[in-house]
């Protein structure tokens, strides 16, 4: 078995900003990420969405690069340049020619020192995101489910269970005063992770952060609002109209162990047997064996990257001809099935080797295909921040290849419970004719 | 057009000198059995990745049906002479694999990617796919069924529907104007005809194996040839297609869904396929004007006025045509605003030459993205497959940056004038007719369609 071992260095500057490089000279590119710890989960009640459009504004301008000129500046050396809001995180980021490695650098400490935005450009990104949201969510089929429809459900805590894009009026209502507090609030250096990724020394890398980021002042530690759901004890259900598919719709979520246990190693693999593709029992059972379902699938989303309470949720789309009720009943075999036999030798044995795979191709490429590195990138940023070691990168691999079948029969008893789950039907308004209703046998 | 001044970034770093891009090796080999192969060698993580590449697709065969290749693909991998389904998937897990097959307009293929230390028994997976698979009646008949859904649920899908139409108006009788089946169409395949597509397309002189990544090529290459080399076959007659459509004059053609909260706007016009001399023209010409995050239509009506989040333009190279395209999906209110932009960005880069330092700034773009396609097994195996499927010379990739850094605002020009074909774009919307359709009938006689593709005026 060849593991893979990424070289990786670390710091701390004086300011508290973190900085993680990894050297690798296979293609002369590198790819730079700033990670602020704060996501959409712990952005101020009332202001619904406003991480996500906080985000935007960040390439709106900043001390002495004003509006268009990151994108103009980085495009125009040969690179690409994104942003992206999460749960915990959000993150910038660039792949560029290693050439242009300073620059990039010179861009992302002079946002994260001022930002200069004004009404202008607040209310023009207000509206971009407003389309955003209606190409992805309100003029789609299926949109935001069940990412957006999950959380009102299955949460009680305003953190995890609000609109994470943005109730329209609270969009409205933001304001340049709540861009600035935000800023000055959350984007401070001692709340930050950079990383350099690919062709440049280590030692050039940190030189490099130094001279960019070393004088941003710190500020306060971040208030963080805290997270914690209240003790779930009993099943929730929650209903959502569909307006486009004429499909009915089911997601079923159960609650995560507490990130880097023993139990979460073991339910990411369990994930595996239920969810991983095709050959996942989910998928096997529903679409291919009782051909219930059109889609079945899901799972645990962004494993390393969430840092609060989370969800393996199951995604199903079934044929209009079963109720809800005998699809449901279709899952819950699967489910029962795994708490009553585990998973056999061969299985786990298959499912680690996949799980090892999968790992590989994140750190190489991951969520933003496009992005070299965006996988590595995104977990040495997680493990900085939440868990205040990149070299977890490495490491992290021995513990779900370690787990045995009886853990993964303990947590499929402990954590797959009708009393930890929530279930949202996405229901058409308009059906297609079923030709008659059956029950799963 | 900004309304406001742009302001220039004070003290940004030059750039360094540029270090040199080497692109890896290229072993190109036959296999005894005809087999075209092509490796390179990319030892970023221990893992490979791979296409089987069959230069015949959906278009070869509308004429039986539409998306009969694409349903082909889907099918073959859903048992062979000797495993099963279930066996297949579990396989692939237990040498850490993904696999997928398909089928586009041109080609059909079989993509797969795995753990190099299990690259033997992934092979011969997908030789017994291409060679054995056995098309069992019960999986056949489940994916059909799951097709028939699927086409159902795309005629809920806007850019689905946009881009449905835009392929009927655009090529009319030809084979490419049908991207995807009806549900009768589906409801109507047949095992048999399948089957025959299978025998007639995946053959090995009608294929082209691909192979990325971390291994040694002459080991990978022997292995090639032992697992392959009893597949047997010829290439299939390659039947004539008939010309495609050459509409005149802006028309709008309106897909009507009732209570859209959004338009999906697409138009679009013949232009080159990817073998064309002037393709690296136009790639440059459609960077400056929707092709990049800092191009004219996106800071136009995205940054400058907040029409919409995803505006882009780009090239469609199919084989035999390809077609210039511009979307953006835009709040109801803003078709017309939308559209006019969409139109000013294009007649203004057909009549006036760009400015040297904005030219640069796309050179310098297209340059470095393309470089970074190296970075990742994935990035290289496309950029080579685009290279192999398409006959381009096997300097393609150590020329292409030369090629764009050696063009000028006249190439641009003349390019502009000759492809971003601004009097004869058609133009598709898709959207709630009741709000949008007195703003498109603005740019050109109106048809109007429901999402089924029946014509309701």
């Amino acid at each position: 078995m060849k593991r893979l071992q990424i070289g990786i260095e670390s710091t701390k500057l004086a300011n508290g900003l973190d900085v993680v490089v990894a050297p690798d000279a296979t293609a002369p590119v590198v790819t730079v990420a700033v990670y602020y710890k704060i996501g959409f989960r712990l952005e101020p009640q009332g202001r619904s969405g406003f991480a996500h459009l906080f985000e935007h504004m960040m390439f709106q301008g900043s001390a002495n690069a004003p509006k268009m000129q990151h994108i103009k500046l980085v495009n125009s050396s040969g690179g690409m340049l994104n942003g992206s809001t999460s749960y915990d995180v959000t993150n910038y980021y660039e792949a560029v020619p290693s050439n242009a490695l300073e620059r990039v650098l010179w861009l992302e400490a002079d946002r994260m020192r001022a930002l200069k935005v004004d009404d202008e450009n607040l209310k023009n990104q207000r509206d971009v995101v407003k389309e955003e949201v209606r190409v992805n969510v309100m003029n789609q089929p299926y949109g935001g489910f069940p990412w957006l429809d999950m959380p009102p459900v299955a949460f009680r805590n305003w953190a995890n269970a609000h609109n994470f894009y943005g109730d329209f009026a609270d969009l409205d209502a933001a304001d340049l005063a709540d861009v600035q507090g935000f800023f000055k609030t959350y984007y401070v250096p001692n709340n930050a992770v950079l990383l350099i990724l690919g062709d440049m020394k280590p030692e050039e890398g940190i030189a490099l952060a130094k001279k960019h980021f070393g004088d941003i002042p710190a500020g306060a530690p971040p208030p963080f609002a805290d997270p914690t759901e209240p003790e779930q004890t009993e099943e929730r259900r929650g209903t959502v109209e569909e307006k486009f598919g004429t499909l009915p719709a089911i997601a079923v979520g159960y609650v995560l162990p507490k990130r880097r246990t023993a139990d979460w190693c073991a339910m990411a693999l369990l994930d595996q047997a239920l969810h991983g593709g095709r050959a996942g029992r989910i998928h096997r059972e529903l679409v291919q064996e009782k051909q219930i379902a059109v889609e079945a699938g899901g799972g645990i989303d962004d494993l390393f990257g969430y840092n609060g309470p989370s969800q393996m949720t199951t995604r199903i789309i079934h044929k209009p001809e079963y109720s809800s009720q005998a699809a449901l009943e279709a899952f819950e075999a699967v489910i029962r099935e795994v708490q009553q036999n585990g998973v056999s030798a061969d299985e786990l044995e298959q499912l680690k080797v996949k799980w090892r795979s999968d790992y590989y191709a994140t750190l190489e490429g991951g969520r933003g295909g496009y992005m070299p590195k965006y996988g590595l990138m995104h977990l040495l940023a997680c493990f900085t921040l939440f868990d205040h070691d990149p070299q977890l990168v490495n490491t992290i691999l021995d513990g779900f290849l370690a787990v045995t079948r009886e853990e993964i029969l303990t947590v499929a008893k402990r954590y797959l419970r009708n009393e930890k789950r929530a279930i949202v039907f996405r229901t058409p308004v308009k059906t297609s004719a079923p030709s008659d209703k059956k029950e799963a046998a | 057009m900004a309304t406001r001044a742009v302001e220039v970034a004070v003290g940004v770093p030059a750039l360094a000198p540029e270090r040199p891009v080497t692109w890896p090796k290229r072993t190109r080999a036959r296999l005894s059995n005809g087999l075209e192969v092509i490796l390179a060698e990319a030892h970023s993580i221990p893992k490979f990745h791979g296409e089987l590449f069959f230069r015949s697709g959906n278009a070869a065969v509308v004429h039986r049906a539409p998306g009969l290749a694409e349903m082909t693909a889907i099918v073959a991998r859903t048992g062979t002479a000797r495993r099963l389904s279930r066996q297949i998937e579990e396989d692939l897990r237990r040498t850490g694999a993904d696999l997928s097959s398909s089928a586009g307009a041109d080609t059909s293929e079989i993509s797969f990617s795995g753990l190099s230390e299990f690259a033997e028994p992934l092979l011969g997976l997908v030789n017994e796919l291409a060679r054995e698979a056995s098309f069992p009646q019960a999986e056949f008949e489940r994916e059909r069924r799951q097709k028939l859904e699927e086409v159902k649920m795309q005629r809920t899908e806007p850019d689905f529907l946009a881009s449905e139409r835009l392929r009927k108006v655009l090529f009319g009788a030809h084979p490419y104007a049908q991207v995807a089946p009806s549900e009768a169409q589906v409801a109507a395949y047949k095992r048999e005809d399948l089957q025959a597509v299978y025998r007639e397309f995946y053959t090995p002189e009608n294929a082209l194996l691909l192979l990325v990544g971390d291994f040694d090529s002459s080991e990978m290459l022997k292995t090639a040839e032992n697992v392959f080399r009893k597949w047997t076959g010829k290439k299939p007659e390659v039947p004539a297609a008939a010309a495609p459509a050459n509409p005149r004059g802006r028309r709008v053609h309106l897909v009507y869904v009732p209570g859209a909260v959004q338009t999906q706007i697409l138009a679009g016009c013949h232009a080159i396929s990817r073998k064309h001399p002037d393709w690296v023209k136009l790639g440059l010409t459609n960077s400056l004007y929707g092709g990049a995050f800092n191009s004219r239509l996106v800071m136009n009506i995205r940054e400058d006025k907040g029409y919409t989040y995803s505006p882009r333009s780009g090239v469609n190279a199919l084989r035999q045509h390809g077609y210039f395209s511009v979307s953006a999906a835009v709040r109801n209110e803003v078709v017309a605003a939308s559209l006019t932009e969409i139109f000013y960005e294009m007649d203004k880069l057909r009549s006036l030459p760009v400015p040297e330092a904005e030219l640069a700034d796309a050179q310098n773009y297209l340059s470095g993205v393309f470089s970074i396609g190296l970075a990742t097994q994935n990035g290289l195996l496309s950029q080579l497959s685009v290279v192999a499927l398409n006959e381009l010379p096997d300097d393609y990739l150590e020329t292409y940056r030369q090629r764009v850094r050696g063009l000028t605002p006249q190439d641009v020009l003349a390019t502009a004038r000759k492809y971003l074909d601004s009097a004869n774009m058609q133009i598709v919307v898709v959207g709630d007719r009741a709000q949008i359709g007195s703003q498109a009938a603005l740019f050109g006689e109106l048809e109007v369609y429901d999402a089924q593709g029946k014509r309701l005026e």
